[in-house]
């Protein structure tokens, strides 16, 4: 990275050397270049907060898992909604009215099994962590429009589905203490892996 | 006495045949049901289980949704058959006329064959 970016500012210095049209041009790709790292650092920094919490050492209790689990499902419906506002794009917005759909139904189900199992969800690092990458991911989302909101969506539909699955097979599935909360939590592992490869397919139309 | 065990007798020597007749228009009916069956297809964990099927013409299939979220059954030639939305615990059945590639609409990763044998 560091390497690149001084790459970056030799290619400037032949830069002010150079006529208009060539300045013009080159300025075009510096603003191309720190726009993508900046969203790859917005990007990143909420997943690896993610990731950085399954590798804790401290357990999560059936409480925490819930909280987890239906507040991730409920990040995923926000940034659909925003898509289905947003995009043109066809298969972008029949995308995001499958997350909407499915994680909608995935709370449902979640909400009626700690209801029966008179469980509270119960805020906690990892749930606050999902809640202030939303902020930072839904700050990023508003401010692009077009093609550039489409790719903005779908790479992170993709990095956070990415993220989401880890969590779920590295802490909430082997953490689950009750039984009917794990096989919940098991059940919709495959529904998160569909949405991933979606995604990846979806991903690949918006970059041609 | 006698007179009314023979008459009782030309009678059912007389309805027997008539008896074999509805017994066997009845039994050919069930024959014909039974060269159609209903096969299944478990809907579950993102998967059409089996994903090929093999059936017979006229063969009904019956997909069952056991997982999470909602689906589809969709042939993927346009103008074929489609389900409409598959709620879960719900199920959809169709006569089987053609063989098949068919998708779930809603999870496009998701896909099926039904071949006609």
């Amino acid at each position: 990275m560091l390497f690149f970016f001084r790459k970056k500012a030799v290619t400037f210095f032949i830069y002010l050397h150079s006529n208009f049209s060539n300045k013009h041009n080159y300025i075009m790709k510096i603003l191309k270049f720190f726009t993508k790292s900046a969203i790859c650092f917005a990007v990143s920094t909420g997943f690896l907060s993610l990731s950085a919490n399954a590798q804790k050492a401290v357990n999560l209790t059936d409480p925490e898992i819930a909280s987890i689990a239906v507040t991730a499902n409920q990040i995923d419906i926000d940034y659909a909604k925003i898509a289905e506002k947003k995009s043109k794009n066809a298969e972008v917005i029949n995308f995001a009215q499958t997350m909407a759909k499915d994680h909608q139904s995935v709370i449902d189900q979640a909400v009626a099994l700690v209801k029966k199992l008179g469980v509270t969800p119960q805020d906690n690092a990892t749930s606050k962590s999902l809640k202030a990458g939303e902020a930072k991911t839904l700050k990023l989302l508003n401010s692009k429009s077009g093609k550039a909101f489409d790719k903005a969506y779908i790479d992170n539909e993709v990095g956070y589905h990415k993220a989401v699955i880890k969590e779920v097979e590295t802490a909430l599935i082997p953490d689950a203490k009750n039984a009917e909360l794990k096989s919940l939590l098991q059940s919709v592992l495959p529904v998160l892996k569909s949405h991933l490869s979606h995604a990846e397919m979806v991903q690949k139309e918006v970059n041609k | 006495m006698k007179n009314k065990i023979t008459e009782l007798g030309i009678k059912v020597l007389l309805l027997f045949p008539i008896l074999s007749l509805f017994s066997c228009h009845s039994s050919d009916q069930q024959n014909g049901e039974s060269s159609h069956r209903t096969d299944t297809v478990v809907i579950q964990q993102m998967q059409f289980i089996p994903a090929s099927i093999t059936v017979k013409k006229g063969d009904s299939i019956v997909w069952i949704n056991k997982g999470m979220v909602d689906h589809t059954v969709k042939d993927e030639k346009s103008n074929g058959f489609y389900s409409d939305t598959i709620h879960v615990g719900q199920s959809w059945k169709m006569v089987a006329t053609d063989s098949a590639d068919y998708d779930c609409s809603i999870h496009p990763t998701m896909k099926g064959r039904i071949v006609i044998k």
